[in-house]
């Protein structure tokens, strides 16, 4: 495990905390093992899961929090997507194929345009670099200098963990340990600065809201007059 | 792959009885797939003025889709049909970036109805084969699929003429009921 401006907070004080509600997604490239790594969280078979090319939201207990966990699909033609769902969030996992060599170099450019999203910047990040049961997985080091992590989050000023993991090992109450453990600690880094980091949120998502409902409006008077015209023509 | 193979896949599910809804514009291209699921001649089809449905047993097991006209004039009868639906199967004609707006908001419109809570959304998007067919990402922008957030969704792209990418949209649909989200909550 490597921790990166992260200090953890001291144990005791979580206890005390009330519950609280967080909102985290799940990114990577395609066949990382996002949609396996979310079943797990929620206790669900991690067996024959189908690519995503779409949504789907996963809501689960974890210690003291509700998470509501966005698992999007990471395909190529489809990573465009990604950037709606950034205002929202408190915090990053960004799940890694360890062992395929011939993606790392794109794995790391998606890591990059996603890191450095005005709404990600100042986020944790936890980095599941998950598939260490095969045989030819690179290890944290070779992640880090692969993903040029270190520059990248500093810059960005990302608290980030890496965690050397399996999602294919377990799910529920036997779920990989590193996961569980990677998960406390994003959760421990965003309680430790729930108020500005909600404020934040609050605010970014307003923006959003804004920006869409402007746009919506467009839209629809756009869908509107191409109804009309066609009525005429019925 | 024709129904019968697909069901006995589904053999292991718990569910008795599935009813999957087809909806999508005029002309997307629902009862070119629906056909082609069940083996059927495409060569001659015409525009549905009501619907569609076939339905098919294996071991006590029901697959029931229904596949309703999406012309302008019919859509409002497509909520007659929401009740107990399992999978909203909504079909969209990639190559027809014209109509993205308004197909958008008829599916943004559906999936506002109370029936319809919780159902995953499998996404055909249909006519692949044509050359200026849209990416998923394009569609998921065109459609603003993002405003989704209460549902699951995922866009299989496919042709109902090769019939490439059916199967795939298919099998997540069973993927997804195993999961039990096929369920209402
Ligand atoms: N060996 C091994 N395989 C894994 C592990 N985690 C996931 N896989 C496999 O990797 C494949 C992809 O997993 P998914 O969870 O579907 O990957 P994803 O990141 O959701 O991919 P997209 O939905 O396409 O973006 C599946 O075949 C999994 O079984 C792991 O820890 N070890
Ligand atoms: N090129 C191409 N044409 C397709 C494809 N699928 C359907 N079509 C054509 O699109 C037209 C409309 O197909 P239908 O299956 O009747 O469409 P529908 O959605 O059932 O339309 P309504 O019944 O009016 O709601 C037909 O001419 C089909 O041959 C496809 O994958 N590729
Ligand atoms: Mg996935
Ligand atoms: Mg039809």
């Amino acid at each position: 495990m490597i921790s990166m401006m992260g200090n953890c907070i001291a144990w005791t004080k979580k206890k005390r905390e009330p519950r609280r509600a967080v909102t985290l997604v799940i990114l990577g490239i395609d066949n990382a093992g996002k949609t396996v790594a979310t079943k797990g969280f929620q206790g669900e078979p991690v067996e024959d899961v189908a690519p995503t090319v779409g949504f789907d939201v996963a809501e689960f207990k974890f210690q003291k929090f509700d998470i509501t966990l966005y698992d999007l699909g990471g395909r190529k033609n489809f990573r465009d997507v990604w950037h709606n769902y950034l205002a929202e969030v408190h915090g990053v996992i960004y799940v890694i194929d360890s062992s395929n060599h011939e993606r790392i170099e794109e794995t790391r450019l998606a890591l990059k345009n996603l890191i450095e999203h005005p709404c990600i910047g100042g986020k944790p990040i936890l980095i599941l670099a998950n598939k260490q049961d095969l045989d030819n997985a690179l290890d944290e080091l070779d992640i880090c200098d692969r993903l040029n992590l270190e520059e990248l989050v500093n810059q960005n000023k990302c608290p980030t963990r890496v965690e050397l993991c399996s999602a294919l090992s377990g799910t529920g109450k036997k779920m990989d340990k590193p996961i569980k453990e990677g998960m406390l600690w994003l959760l421990e880094r965003i309680s430790g600065d729930f108020e500005s980091l909600g404020e934040r949120v609050n605010k970014e998502k307003e923006a959003q809201r804004q920006r869409e409902a402007e746009e919506r409006k467009l839209k629809r008077e756009r869908v509107r007059k191409i109804k009309e015209e066609r009525e005429k023509k019925e | 792959m024709g129904l019968l193979s697909l069901l006995r896949k589904l053999k292991s599910s718990p569910d008795k009885e599935l009813r999957i809804l087809l909806l999508g514009l005029d002309n997307a291209g629902k009862t070119t797939i629906l056909k082609h699921l069940a083996s059927e001649d495409i060569s001659h089809i015409m525009p549905t003025q009501g619907f569609n449905i076939k339905s098919v047993s294996s071991d006590g097991f029901k697959l029931n889709v229904w596949d309703i006209g999406g012309q302008r004039n019919i859509r409002p009868y497509w909520r007659n049909y929401f009740e107990n639906t399992d999978i909203l199967v909504y079909v969209i004609d990639s190559a027809d970036q014209k109509r993205f707006e308004e197909t958008g908001a008829e599916l943004g419109e559906l999936l506002e109805e109370e029936k319809l809570g919780g159902v995953p959304v499998l996404i055909y998007a249909n006519k692949q084969d044509l050359f200026n067919a849209s990416s998923p990402g394009e569609i998921s922008e065109g459609l603003d699929l993002s405003q989704i957030r209460d549902h699951a969704w995922q866009i299989q792209p496919c042709s109902a003429i090769t019939g490439e990418g059916v199967r795939e949209g298919m099998d997540w649909v069973f993927k997804n009921i195993k999961s039990g989200k096929g369920k209402k909550k």
